[in-house]
């Protein structure tokens, strides 16, 4: 599933994030922590792409690709490097480190952790640390959302190591790769409304001093075949239905919100005014309102169907719009990118579909919106079986009313694997310095 | 229960035992411990799953079998294709679908090298380094002590404490020794009962479909289970479990599994080999039943006719099974540090 990014829309600027009021606004190009600085507001050069080894092919191993992403580069559209890091850990998601200079890149099996210098070269990415600690020193296991945090590096676990259910909690290491303090999820704590202890995503609104996450489920389930998933009664007992307020300066939960069949990706809309976040629900195939009442009580709110929910689209990665006013939602089952009308959250509207491949998940796009990716793969054991397992980066361009490809690369005919998470780079001089305040200020 | 079969180990191989146990390094990625699949606080089975996961996901095609008084039993595995704990243990360790070691010294050298393990191996055995005799030793002695008896139903049978069971568990029992024919497997004991006879049966539940209404789950489990799913595109071919004649080869144990031991059967779902069955209720109906219309099923499986009120009996007399000591294990298990 997807994804890690936490978008954000015209109001957050990390010197915001970090002051909490008055600072100017900006936002992040694939929703990535409004506390990351370097936004690329222009042309992204490189894109890389968490890929998962696939055994027997190439040289099995997980690995970071990077595809050449600038249209006037004589290698656009192809991969100029392979990262391999060795193993199959179930590499699933990554996240920029708050100066973007490092990607932490995580897998959800063996917990390994490798922090990959993209500053010095974005053309050569380099492993410079690997954390294989995580799962002892934290006792949770799957470490899923990578979430920077001034200095420092949140982390939302999807396990644990007592029994490999959904119960876990965060994690927040310093820049340098040291676990400084973990924060269990809530469960069963009657006082903020229960909580099922489950755990998925982070996205953060400084001005209201949230930090919002989702549930999804444990070890057990995203490491079982899917179709056995599905068959099997116990299994799926244990999906998260629960999203959880958290007062982001204490770190400590504040409400629990309803919200069945596994909340994933968080967007939030910071512009001033709206400080609304949007999620989808994977088994319910659902857009849910996270917003304050009139009485400034955080509530979640079902808007929406995703596609027809009795075929189970499946709903994935979700990208937010600069604007806040467009939202695209990747559904696996269908392979489809559907594009929704944001203007009014409370009634989101699909605008367009476009069928990707046999199978859909990851989706990032560039901070103007133009230029669109997207993945194919969601779990080593969860992905499509045969012919339909198709493995694929692709590029589009959007001109808001039409997905135009680019280019294509097959994964699997690359001997790469399994395409999952994406996040740009591009040479220093090309970075936006926008939110050097935030640099600057600590 | 009978008197242990065994000599009691030493306290100090137990507790190196118990810390193998719980040992994440035992897989080949670090990722699972023996404690994943038989999970203390699900039974020393799993709840989660109807049949394990093991190394990098692959779906084993049974259900983790519970460790609870596992020293009373001749013969380990569903099948029964071992009879030494110490020996057992080596099995999911060099299973490339379970732990996935790729070999015995890959795993004598990660302890050798580790200098709590070094302390403690030398401590017992005279030598910083383990052997592959030394580790299953210490693996067997841990899972020995998990004693798990003294139930109500143990009181009241056998201690002469009549108001143990309740009027309703104790119809149950007689059921349970009669018309439902249960204790013709499961037996019990003038003196005392491990609930087998350790022999092999075919129970038919290999053919079952898994949906969720044959796995008798409640429409509440399901709640938000995407049932309507056109599934073919995600669906992994499955091969046959066999049972006991992947052991013998002899046809006439094909599909035929080890009766399991009853004792904390409240404590170990879900049930059957394959887990096909979540609930306790699920098992009592299926036998009623008379299993499914399957080859080579044990004359033992036919329909018995049970009435509500005796099914409902049924079920309460196997929850009279259940120990306080099983309860109070993995609390103690984990708190040592």
């Amino acid at each position: 599933m997807k994804t890690l990014k936490q978008c954000f829309t015209a109001a957050a600027t990390a010197a915001m994030l970090v002051t909490g009021l008055g600072q100017p606004a900006v936002a992040d190009e694939t929703c990535n922590s409004p506390y990351m600085s370097r936004l690329i507001k222009g042309q992204e050069q490189f894109l890389h792409v968490w890929t998962l080894g696939v055994k027997g092919m190439g040289d099995g191993s997980d690995k970071l690709v990077t595809v050449d992403s600038d249209p006037k580069s004589k290698t656009y559209g192809k991969v100029i490097h392979s990262l391999s890091v060795g193993g199959r850990g179930e590499a699933h998601h990554v996240g920029f480190s708050d100066d973007r200079k490092f990607i932490w890149a995580g897998r959800l099996d063996d917990s390994k952790i490798f922090i990959i210098d993209v500053g010095t070269d974005p053309a050569k990415p380099k492993v410079v640390k690997t954390i294989t600690d995580f799962a002892a020193k934290t006792g949770y296991v799957g470490p899923h959302t990578y979430y920077a945090m001034p200095g420092r590096m949140l982390i939302q676990a999807l396990s644990n190591t007592k029994d490999h259910s959904g119960v876990s909690g965060l994690a927040m290491y310093s820049n340098a790769g040291e676990l400084i303090e973990t924060y269990p999820m809530p469960k069963d704590q009657a006082d903020i409304g229960g909580g099922d202890g489950y755990a998925y995503d982070i996205a953060i609104n400084a001005r209201k001093n949230v930090l919002l996450t989702s549930s999804f489920t444990g070890w057990t389930n995203y490491m079982m075949d899917f179709s056995k998933v599905l068959a099997d009664p116990a299994a799926m007992k244990n999906f998260g239905n629960t999203m959880v307020i958290w007062d982001l300066k204490a770190m400590k939960p504040k409400k629990v919100l309803d919200v069945p069949g596994a909340p994933l990706e968080i967007r939030w809309n910071l512009a001033e005014g709206q400080d609304w976040a949007i999620t989808s629900t994977a088994l319910t195939s659902k857009l849910w309102l996270v917003k304050e009442d009139a009485k400034g009580e955080w509530q979640a709110k079902d808007v929406g169907n995703i596609g027809d929910p009795s075929k189970v689209p499946f709903p994935v990665d979700i990208s937010i719009n600069a604007d806040g006013k467009g939202l695209w939602v990747n559904t696996f089952s269908d392979g489809t990118a559907r594009f929704y009308d944001m203007t009014n959250p409370e009634k989101p509207k699909q605008v367009y579909e476009k069928v990707i491949g046999k199978q859909l998940n990851m989706v990032s796009q560039s901070w103007d919106g133009k230029r669109v990716y997207f993945t194919s793969s969601i779990f080593s054991l969860w992905d499509k079986k045969g012919a339909d397992d198709e493995q694929f980066l692709k590029a589009y361009d959007w001109d808001g009313k039409e997905l135009t490809k680019k280019f294509e690369l097959d994964f699997y005919a690359l001997k790469l694997g399994r395409a999952h998470h994406m996040k740009f780079s591009a040479k220093s001089d090309v970075a936006s310095s926008d939110a050097s305040l935030l640099t600057s200020r600590r | 229960m009978p008197a242990l079969p065994y000599p009691a180990a030493s306290e100090s191989l137990r507790e190196l035992g118990r810390r193998l146990f719980f040992e994440r390094r035992l897989s080949f990625n670090n990722a699972m411990s023996c404690a994943i699949c038989h999970v203390p606080e699900e039974g020393f089975g799993t709840h989660t799953s109807r049949t394990a996961v093991g190394l990098e996901g692959h779906l084993l095609p049974r259900n983790a079998p519970t460790l609870l008084n596992i020293a009373w039993r001749p013969r380990l595995f569903h099948d029964g294709r071992e009879s030494s704990l110490a020996d057992q243990a080596w099995l999911p360790l060099l299973n490339p679908l379970e732990m996935g070691n790729p070999s015995i010294s890959h795993v004598l050298e990660m302890l050798g090298a580790d200098p709590e393990y070094q302390k403690a191996f030398q401590a017992i055995f005279g030598s910083k380094q383990p052997t592959m005799s030394q580790v299953g030793e210490a693996l067997q002695a841990f899972e020995r002590s998990l004693v798990a008896a003294g139930s109500r139903f143990d009181l009241w049978k056998y201690r002469g404490q009549a108001s143990a069971l309740t009027p309703v568990e104790r119809t149950g029992f007689d059921l349970f020794q009669g018309k439902a024919l249960c204790s013709s497997c499961h037996v019990v004991g003038k003196d005392d009962a491990v609930f087998t006879d350790d022999r092999y049966h075919v129970t038919g539940a290999f053919l079952r479909e898994a949906s969720p209404a044959a796995a008798g789950s409640s429409s509440d489990e399901m709640a938000t289970s995407p049932v309507e799913i056109e599934l073919a595109a995600f669906v992994q071919a499955v091969r046959s479990d066999l049972g006991r004649y992947e052991i013998t080869m002899d046809p006439a144990d094909r599909y035929a599994f080890r009766t399991a031991s009853l004792r904390n059967v409240e404590l170990t779902a879900p049930y059957m080999h394959d887990g096909s069955l979540l609930t306790l209720e699920a098992v009592v109906e299926y036998y009623d039943r008379g299993g499914d219309a399957v080859p080579n099923k044990s004359p033992l499986i036919r329909p018995l006719h049970l009435t509500a009120e005796e099914r409902a009996a049924l079920v309460a007399f196997l929850k009279t099974l259940s120990s306080p000591a099983a309860a109070a294990l993995p609390t103690r298990l984990r708190a040592i540090p």
